[in-house]
């Protein structure tokens, strides 16, 4: 038995002469909540086929619960949940024979799990699939891959095209999920808002290469906006790495990695600049800032 | 009950912590009051349960709330008043981490110390008008 929900050591995917994934590794612990951010073309869904054992990897693996994801993909897909970002179904099947059909499928299916969540959603069992609002679609998707009575579960750009609200009801049916049986989260987006208060770890995946892999705490505590009305400024002065630094007429804009008090302090006492304002940064300015204007994509 | 901030460099953790105490010590919360499931403050504040677990168990080891077994979590009915060596230490980190902050916009300590006021009475005012 081991702690880790998913394990992906030195995960490798080519394409011919493109590397899609680059030498990837990282951990989930059980009951842990990892956001993969990238922009699009960065490799998630390349990563995401070898989570769930649709692809192999040209190099290095997937682990799911201990196991290889490659060679036991059939009994480890039965603790694995997966919501993405294209769920679909035939539209003239109802919500109900959905539910049917995957009922077979599943060992550990809670069909009053699947009711109690449709009915709080507001979507008949008789409901056509194909007459579903987007929205609704991603809630039966969602409620359909809960009911399996999941360890982990898998979303893959869930709230693509999603508003505000829909956003919010499906990340509380996570958090719930979350809170009642301890699963463990997988999530992939390039859409922070609503995740970025509960994912508990956060990568950045850029061209293929995992350039970031963190406590979500310790990221926000060390990244800083800093403004400053005079320029150039120097703030290696203090220790303090600029991971990107604009300027203009009267001023300049640094995005520091590496902030605390007393090195800006230092910085500040060296070179005699006060700086016009310190921000803090949400994770979603973190990863605009990490993964950029020049792309993470290809 | 109060807002995580997302741009917080404080962990989340450590906002729920603060969030919780803060309102026992403005009277929104008063002792022996119940205090939200960690399962239904999570979903409120979208946030994962271990964290709000994280913070719910440094408030109960520190005594200022209780777990009645199978009832849930309440304040407790003297709630633990941080230590007066503690609460100094607390107030001295903040203030030094403030102090810095203020320094290095190039603000005076005039204009510091008016801020600091405008911005304790405004969470005091805020707490009272929603109580």
């Amino acid at each position: 038995m081991t702690d880790r929900a998913i394990q992906i050591d030195n995960l490798t995917v080519r394409y011919g002469r493109n590397t899609a994934v680059d030498n990837v590794s990282l951990n989930v612990e059980r009951g842990a909540v990892y956001a993969l951010l990238g922009r699009n073309g960065a490799g998630k869904s390349s990563l995401i086929r070898c989570l769930l054992g649709q692809q192999k990897a040209d190099a290095g693996g997937v682990r799911l619960f201990g196991d290889d994801v490659w060679q036991r993909r059939a009994a480890l897909m039965q603790r694995v949940g997966v919501v993405s970002e294209d769920s679909d179904a035939p539209p003239e099947m109802s919500v109900g024979a959905l539910a049917r059909f995957c009922r077979c499928l599943y060992a550990r299916w809670d069909q009053a799990a699947f009711e109690t969540r449709m009915q709080h959603f507001g979507i008949g069992l008789d409901d056509r699939f194909g007459t579903l609002s987007k929205g609704q679609k991603k809630q039966v998707s969602l409620a359909l891959a809960l009911a399996m009575s999941p360890d982990l579960i898998v979303l893959d750009d869930p709230t693509l095209g999603l508003d505000v609200v829909a956003r919010k009801a499906l990340f509380e049916e996570v958090i719930g999920e979350l809170a009642d049986r301890g699963i463990s989260v997988f999530v992939t987006t390039h859409d922070l808002s609503g995740i970025e208060t509960f994912a508990d770890r956060v990568g950045i995946l850029q061209r293929g290469q995992l350039v970031l892999d963190e406590d979500a705490d310790a990221l926000r505590s060390r990244f800083r906006r800093i403004r400053f009305t005079a320029q150039p400024v120097a703030l290696e002065t203090g220790g303090l790495a600029a991971t990107r630094m604009r300027s203009w007429g009267g001023g300049a804009e640094a995005i520091v990695s590496n902030y605390d008090d007393i090195a800006f302090e230092r910085f500040r006492a060296a070179s005699g600049v006060s700086a016009a304002e310190i921000e803090p940064m949400t994770l979603e300015e973190i990863f605009v800032a990490v993964a950029g204007e020049n792309g993470g994509g290809r | 009950m109060f807002a995580i901030n997302p741009a917080d460099p404080a962990p989340i953790w450590r906002q729920i912590e603060e969030g919780v105490r803060r309102l026992i010590a403005l009277g929104a919360l008063s002792p022996g009051a119940a205090v939200p499931s960690m399962r239904d403050l999570a979903r409120d504040l979208r946030v994962n349960p271990n964290t709000v677990a994280r913070a719910y168990t440094r408030l109960i080891e520190g005594g200022v709330l209780t777990v009645k077994r199978g009832e849930g979590t309440y304040v407790a009915d003297t709630p633990v008043q941080p230590k007066k060596s503690e609460r100094h230490e607390v107030l001295r980190d903040g203030a030094n981490r403030y102090a810095s902050t203020a320094i290095a916009v190039g603000a005076d300590l005039d204009d510091a110390v008016d801020e600091l006021q405008t911005a304790f009475e405004r969470i005091v005012r805020e707490h009272r008008r929603r109580a």
